[in-house]
C-alpha cells in the first residue's frame, strides 16, 4: 500500500482523490499526521494499523465525546479494537470533510450514534447519545424522568412508523431538516 | 435483472423496508441464537487466506467456509447472470462486516458457528444504505424467528448474502453504464469503507476495459483521455483553491474553540473581503490603469497640498486624484488603441454590479435550498439539539462548556414542551403589549435617527460652499455627519438589545429575527435619508457633485471602521472587564454574531453605493476588513466565551446573505441606477461631463456605430431589445408563467409528501398488527411448523419460475408467513388429497421452508467432501455439490410439468412438494451413510447435529404423512 512511504505515489494519490472527498493537500497532510503516529518500526511496514489509543492522541479527536465510536465505526480491524489503517483514516477524514455529501455524513453519524451496532437507534442508544452529549458524570446527566421524557420527544419527532426505534431513513429524514448538521459534522486536520 | 424476487424475502424492497420491525426486545434474550460466529482468530486467519489466495485448500476449515456459500439455489441464480464468476467471488473479505457482525449484542452459541460462517464473508456490497440496511435486516430476521432452529437462520443468511451479491452486481453494472466522471462520483458517495470502494472501482474498471477491448475506437480513447485530464484539472483546481483560501489555520482555531456559529461571522467576513478584492481588480484594471497610463500625475490645482486631514475626510488633495469620479476624464484615450473612457467607466460599473447580483442570488438560492426549505419549523426540537454537536470543537474547555449548555438547552426544551401554551388572556395581552411597545419604540427611534440626520445634513449644507480650498476647520466640520451616523449605529442597537431583554419571546429564533429586523431598519433608514440628501440637494448644488458624494461615502466608511474598533473595545473588552472584575453575575460576554454581521453588511452597503462615485473605495474596504479580521479574532479569543445557545447557525447565515441581497445590494443598485438614468452628471468634471445622463453614453455609442455601419448586430440589439418595451413585456410574462407553474408544482409536491407520510404510518401499523397476529399463531403451533418446514423443502425452483408478484413488497414477507400458517392448518386436514392453495404467496412460503432445508443439506455436503479429502478450490467444491442437485431439481420440474400438463404454477408446486418429499427420503438415507465419516472433523460436528435434526424431522414428518 505504501502508506508509510515518505511520498505517496502519484497513482495512489489520484486514487485517494478519486475515492475520497479530500483534496491533494488534505491527503498529504493526513499522511503526514498519520506517519507521526507510527513508531519507528512500524514506519517500515506497509499497511500498518495504528491502535485506537494512539489515534485518540490527535488533538482533533482528543476531546470529542464520540471519539471511541468514531474509531470503531471507521475501523476495518477484525478485532474491532478501533485501530485504523491509513485508508481507514482517510475514510474518516473524508466523511468529516467539508465536501462530503449529506447522505454520507448522516450515514456515518447514524453509525456513530448506534452504540450497540444493531442498525437502529433504540432507547438504549438514545440514552447513551444524550449522556455522551451532556456529560457522563452523575451530576451532569439528566434524571431518569427527564431522560424518559426527552427520548419520548425524540421518538415522537422522528419515529415515523411508530416502532419505538429510529432507523436510518428516519434518522436521515430528521437530519435533512436540521441544517446545522452538515456544518457541524466536520473535522479538519 | 433476475427473476428471483417472487417471494417477499427475496425481494430487495423487503430489505429496504425499514418500517418492518419485529419484536426487537427478543434480540437481547439470552436464549436467542447469534447468527454470527464467535471470535476465532485461527480460523479467521485461515479463512482470510483461502479467500485471498483462493488456492486449493484441502483443510476442512477452508471448505467449510466456502461450501455453504455455494448453496445451490445461489448457484442457479448465478447461472442466469451475465456476469462472469470471477467477479462475484473476488470480493475481499469485508472487515467492516466482520466488525459489525461480531459486535452484535446477541448471545453466541457455539454450535451455531458452523452454519454462519459464510455470512461473515459476505461480499461487501453497497448500494446506498446497504451496510446499515443489511445489519438492520439481519437483526430483524433474527428476532422474527425466535426459535433456535439453525435452518432458519441459515436460510436468511443465504437470502441476504445473495441479495447482497446481486446488489453489488447491479451496482457495478449501473456504474459501468455511467460515464467515468459520474461513476467516480457515485462510488465516492457510497457509505462504505475505502477498501470496498476500491474493490467496486476495480470491478467497474475491469468491466469497462473488457468492453473497450471489444469495440475499441480512437474516438472513445480520446474522449476518455480528455475526460480524465479534465478530472485531474478539476482536482488541481480544487487543491489550488484550497491553498489560496485565506486564514485557514485561524479559521480552524476559531472553529475549534467557539464552534460553527461564531465561525460563520468570519466566513462572511472573508467572503465580503473577496467581493471587494474582485471589485477592486475590476475597477482598477478597466478604469484606473488606463487613466493612469494616459495621465500619471493628477491635475491638482497649485494651491492644494497634502495636509494629512485628507486621510480622514477624503477631501482636499484626494478630490483631484483617481480616487473619485471627478478624477477621470471623458476623452478617448490612447493613440494606437482607442479606449473610450466613458464607455469603460459605464460598463465596468454595470458589469460589476451585475456580477455581484448574480453571485449573491446564486449563493442565496443554494443556501436557501440547503437550510431553509427543508428545515424544521419547530425550533428547539430535541433532535436538532442532539444533531447540533460540533465535531470541529477541539478545545477541552469548550467541549465541557458546550456539554453544559446543551444540557441546559435540553432541559429547557423539556420544560417548554411540558408548559405548552398555557398563558392566560391577561398574560397574552401583556406580552402583546410589550411587543407592540418595543416595536413602536424601536421604529420611532429609527425614524428619529433618520430625521436627525436629515436636519444635520441640511445644517451642514447651508454652511459648506463649493469652494475648492477649504480651511482646516471647515474641512474638519465635514466629519460631523459621519460621526453622528456612526454613533447612532453604535448606540441605538444597544437600546434594541435592552428592549429585547424585556420582551419574552417564545423562541430564540423570533428574538433574533426581531433584533435583526430592527437593526436593519435603523441602518437602512439612515442610509436612505443620506441618499435622498445626496440625490436631491448635493446633486444640484455642487459643481462636481459626484466627487462630493464620494467623499461623504469615504468619510462614512472610515468612521464606520473606527467605530467598529471602538465597538469591539466597548462591546467585548469592557464587558469582559465588567463581567470578570466588577459584576461577576454578568459573566464573560458572548460574541454577538448577529450584531457583528449586521455591521459588516452595513459596511458593504456603503462600499456598493460608493462604487460609482469613488471607484477605488474597495481598496479602503479591503484594508478595513483585513484589519477587522485580526482585531475580531484577538478580541474574541481574549474577551469572549463560546455562545451558550447553539444551533441555527446555518439558517442565520442564510438570513444574512438574504439581507445582504435584499435591502443592501438592491438598495445600492437602485441608488446607482437612479444616478445613472435620471441625474445630470456634473458639467465640469468626470467622464460623463456634457451628457444629459450617464446612460445616454450608450446611445451616443450606438449612434457612432450606426454611422460606421460595421456592427449592425449591436445596433439591432440595442434598438430591438434594450429599447423595446415589447421585449421586456414578454420576458416578464414568461417569468411570471414559469413562477406560477413552479408554484403549482410545489403545492402538488407538498400534498404528495403528506400523503406518503401517511402511507408510511399506515404501513407501519399494518405490519405491527400482522406480525402480532403471526407471532400468536406461531406460539400456538410451534411443533407442527417444524415438520411442515421440512416437508416442503424441495420445491425451491418455484421462486425463480413464478413471476414477481405485484404485491407491496414490504408486506410480502408477512403474507408469506401467514400463508405458511395457513398451510400448516391445511396440512392437518390433508391426507392423500392435494389441496391447491390459490394464494400466490404460498409458493413463496414453500420456497422459504425448502430453502432453509436445502441450505442445511448443502452444508452437510460440504462437510462430507471435506472429510473425505476432496481437494478442490472451495468454490468449485460447492459447484460440484450443487450441480447434481440442480439437475435433479430441473428434472423434477419437467416431470411435474409433464405430469400436470398444466401451465398453472400453483398445481405444479404441489406436485413438486410430493416429489420432493420422496426425494428427501432418499437423500436422508444417503446422508445417514455419509454422516458418520464426518464425525471425525471435530469442528464440523455442529453441522452434523443440524443435519441429523433435520433428518429426524423429515422422518417424523413421513411417519405423520403416511
Amino acid at each position: 500500500m505504501g502508506t508509510t512511504a515518505s511520498q505517496l505515489g502519484k497513482d495512489l494519490l489520484s486514487e485517494y482523490q478519486e475515492l475520497t472527498f479530500l483534496t491533494k493537500q488534505e491527503i498529504l497532510l493526513a499522511q503526514k499526521r498519520f506517519t507521526e503516529l507510527l513508531t519507528k518500526d512500524e514506519k517500515n511496514l506497509p499497511n500498518t494499523r495504528v491502535p485506537m489509543e494512539r489515534i485518540l492522541t490527535l488533538p482533533e479527536l482528543k476531546s470529542n465525546p464520540f471519539r471511541k465510536r468514531i474509531c470503531h465505526v471507521f475501523s476495518t480491524s477484525e478485532q474491532k479494537d478501533g485501530s485504523l489503517t491509513f485508508e481507514d483514516f482517510l475514510d474518516l477524514l473524508s466523511a468529516f470533510s467539508d465536501s462530503a455529501t449529506l447522505e454520507i455524513k448522516s450515514h456515518y453519524a447514524f453509525r456513530i450514534f448506534d452504540f450497540d451496532d444493531d442498525g437502529t437507534l433504540d432507547y438504549g442508544d438514545l440514552e447513551k447519545l444524550v449522556n455522551c452529549l451532556t456529560g457522563e458524570t452523575d451530576d451532569t446527566r439528566l434524571t431518569t424522568e427527564e431522560m424518559r421524557q426527552l427520548i419520548g420527544n425524540i421518538l415522537e419527532e422522528s419515529d415515523i412508523d411508530k416502532d419505538g426505534t429510529v432507523n436510518l431513513s428516519e434518522f436521515q429524514h430528521v437530519i435533512s431538516r436540521s441544517p446545522d448538521f452538515v456544518s457541524s459534522f466536520k473535522i479538519v486536520l | 435483472m433476475m427473476s428471483y424476487s417472487s417471494g417477499g424475502l427475496f425481494n430487495p424492497a423487503y430489505h429496504d423496508s425499514d418500517t418492518l420491525e419485529m419484536d426487537r426486545r427478543s434480540t437481547n434474550k439470552p436464549q436467542h441464537t447469534n447468527p454470527y460466529p464467535r471470535q476465532d482468530p485461527g480460523w479467521r486467519n485461515e479463512r482470510e487466506h483461502t479467500h485471498y489466495s483462493s488456492a486449493p485448500q484441502p483443510s476442512s476449515d477452508g471448505i467449510r467456509g466456502q461450501a455453504p456459500s455455494g448453496g445451490w439455489q445461489e448457484e442457479s441464480w448465478r447461472g442466469r447472470e451475465r456476469i462472469p464468476m470471477s467477479f462475484i467471488s473476488t470480493g475481499p473479505g469485508s472487515p467492516s462486516w466482520q466488525h459489525d457482525l461480531n459486535h452484535s449484542t446477541l448471545q453466541i452459541l457455539p454450535d451455531s458457528q458452523y452454519d454462519r460462517s459464510p455470512a461473515v464473508r459476505l461480499p461487501s456490497t453497497a448500494s446506498g444504505n446497504m451496510t446499515m440496511r443489511w445489519r438492520g435486516t439481519t437483526l430483524r430476521r433474527m428476532s422474527m424467528f425466535p426459535s433456535t432452529d439453525p435452518a432458519y437462520q441459515a436460510f436468511t443468511e443465504d437470502a441476504i448474502r445473495d441479495e447482497m451479491e446481486n446488489e453489488e452486481q447491479k451496482l457495478v453494472q449501473e456504474l459501468v453504464a455511467q460515464s467515468t466522471g459520474d461513476g467516480i462520483r457515485a462510488i465516492r458517495d457510497l457509505p462504505v469503507s475505502f477498501r470496498e470502494k476500491k474493490h467496486i472501482r476495480s470491478q467497474v474498471l475491469a468491466f469497462k476495459s473488457a468492453e473497450k477491448s471489444h469495440h475499441f475506437t480512437c474516438l472513445a480513447e480520446c474522449s476518455k483521455r480528455v475526460s480524465s485530464s479534465f478530472r485531474r484539472l478539476g482536482y488541481s483546481v480544487n487543491s489550488t483553491k484550497q491553498t489560496l483560501e485565506l486564514w485557514q489555520g485561524v479559521m480552524k482555531e476559531i472553529g475549534g474553540k467557539f464552534g460553527t456559529s461564531v465561525l460563520s461571522y468570519f466566513v462572511i467576513l472573508r467572503w465580503l473581503l473577496m467581493f471587494n478584492v474582485l471589485s477592486f481588480l475590476v475597477n482598477f484594471c478597466f478604469i484606473t490603469i488606463p487613466m493612469l497610463v494616459h495621465n500619471l500625475s493628477p491635475n491638482i490645482p497649485t494651491n492644494v497640498s497634502f495636509r494629512g486631514l485628507e486621510l480622514l475626510t477624503g477631501a482636499g488633495y484626494f478630490t483631484y486624484t483617481t480616487m473619485y469620479y471627478g478624477g477621470y476624464s471623458n476623452e478617448t484615450l490612447g493613440h494606437l488603441v482607442q479606449y473610450d473612457m466613458q464607455l469603460s467607466y459605464f460598463f465596468t460599473i454595470a458589469v460589476y454590479m451585475v456580477l455581484c447580483g448574480i453571485i449573491l442570488i446564486l449563493s442565496m438560492a443554494s443556501s436557501f435550498k440547503r437550510n431553509y426549505v427543508l428545515a424544521d419549523p419547530v425550533s428547539n426540537s430535541a433532535w436538532q439539539l442532539l444533531c447540533s454537536w460540533d465535531f470541529s470543537i477541539t478545545n477541552e474547555r469548550a467541549v465541557k462548556q458546550r456539554k453544559n449548555n446543551l444540557r441546559v438547552q435540553l432541559k429547557e426544551s423539556l420544560s417548554e414542551k411540558a408548559q405548552g401554551e398555557q398563558l392566560t388572556l391577561s398574560e397574552k395581552l401583556k406580552k402583546l403589549g410589550v411587543h407592540l411597545g418595543s416595536w413602536l419604540l424601536s421604529t420611532s427611534l429609527a425614524a428619529g435617527c433618520a430625521a436627525g440626520i436629515y436636519y444635520l445634513c441640511q445644517y451642514e449644507e447651508e454652511r459648506t460652499t463649493d469652494d475648492a480650498n477649504q480651511s482646516l476647520l471647515e474641512e474638519a466640520k465635514t466629519l460631523l455627519v459621519p460621526f453622528v451616523v456612526s454613533v447612532m449605529n453604535l448606540v441605538v442597537p444597544l437600546f434594541y438589545s435592552l428592549f429585547n431583554k424585556f420582551e419574552l419571546y417564545s423562541s430564540q429564533r423570533k428574538q433574533i429575527y426581531a433584533l435583526v429586523v430592527r437593526n436593519v431598519l435603523l441602518k437602512m433608514s439612515v442610509l436612505a435619508v443620506l441618499c435622498y440628501y445626496w440625490m436631491n440637494v448635493v446633486a444640484k448644488k455642487f459643481s462636481c457633485w459626484e466627487s462630493v458624494v464620494g467623499q461623504a461615502l469615504y468619510r462614512l466608511v472610515i468612521f464606520d471602521f473606527f467605530f467598529l474598533l471602538l465597538g469591539s473595545f466597548f462591546g467585548e473588552f469592557l464587558s469582559n472587564v465588567i463581567g470578570t472584575r466588577l459584576i461577576r453575575r454578568l459573566g464573560v460576554p458572548e460574541f454577538d454574531v448577529a450584531r457583528n454581521v449586521l455591521e459588516l453588511i452595513y459596511a458593504q452597503t456603503l462600499a456598493w453605493i460608493g462604487i460609482y462615485f469613488a471607484p477605488l473605495l474597495p481598496v479602503i474596504q479591503i484594508v478595513k476588513f483585513f484589519i477587522l479580521f485580526y482585531l475580531k479574532k484577538v478580541s474574541l479569543t481574549q474577551n469572549c466565551q463560546p455562545p451558550r445557545r447553539s444551533g441555527r447557525a446555518a439558517q442565520m447565515q442564510t438570513i444574512f446573505i438574504a439581507l445582504l441581497f435584499f435591502p443592501c445590494f438592491v438598495g445600492a443598485l437602485s441608488m446607482v441606477a437612479y444616478t445613472a438614468w435620471s441625474l445630470t452628471p456634473s458639467e465640469q468634471c468626470g467622464p460623463f461631463r456634457g451628457l444629459n445622463n450617464t446612460f445616454s453614453v450608450v446611445g451616443v455609442w450606438i449612434d457612432d456605430l450606426q454611422e460606421t455601419d460595421d456592427h449592425d448586430w449591436a445596433v439591432w440589439i440595442y434598438q430591438n431589445i434594450i429599447r423595446s418595451e415589447i421585449f421586456y413585456f414578454f420576458v416578464t410574462l414568461i417569468i411570471m408563467i414559469v413562477i406560477y407553474i413552479f408554484w403549482q408544482i410545489t403545492r402538488g409536491r407538498k400534498q404528495l409528501i403528506s400523503q406518503l407520510r401517511q402511507q408510511i404510518v399506515n404501513e407501519g401499523k399494518d405490519k405491527s398488527f400482522l406480525l402480532d397476529k403471526l407471532q400468536n399463531l406461531q406460539k400456538c403451533q410451534p411443533k407442527k411448523k417444524h415438520k411442515q418446514k421440512n416437508h416442503k423443502k424441495h420445491t425451491e425452483q418455484r421462486p425463480h419460475d413464478s413471476s414477481p408478484n405485484g404485491q407491496p413488497h414490504s408486506n410480502a414477507m408477512v403474507q408469506a408467513l401467514l400463508a405458511r400458517q395457513r398451510l400448516e392448518e391445511e396440512e392437518g386436514r390433508r391426507t392423500s388429497r392435494v389441496s391447491v392453495p390459490s394464494d400466490i404467496s404460498s409458493s413463496s412460503s414453500l420456497a422459504q421452508a425448502m430453502l432453509a432445508r436445502q441450505r442445511a443439506e448443502a452444508s452437510e455436503r460440504g462437510e462430507f467432501f471435506s472429510t473425505t479429502g476432496f481437494s478442490e478450490i472451495p468454490l468449485n467444491t460447492s459447484n460440484a455439490v450443487t450441480q447434481p442437485m440442480q439437475d435433479r431439481r430441473r428434472a423434477g420440474e419437467y416431470r411435474a410439468d409433464e405430469a400436470d400438463g398444466l401451465s398453472s404454477s400453483v398445481s405444479s408446486v404441489m406436485m413438486q412438494v410430493m416429489q420432493a418429499r420422496q426425494r428427501a427420503e432418499e437423500e436422508d438415507r444417503f446422508q445417514w451413510a455419509a454422516a458418520p465419516q464426518g464425525n471425525s472433523a471435530s469442528a464440523g460436528s455442529s453441522a452434523l447435529i443440524q443435519a441429523m435434526l433435520a433428518r429426524q424431522q423429515a422422518q417424523n414428518e413421513f411417519d405423520d404423512g403416511y
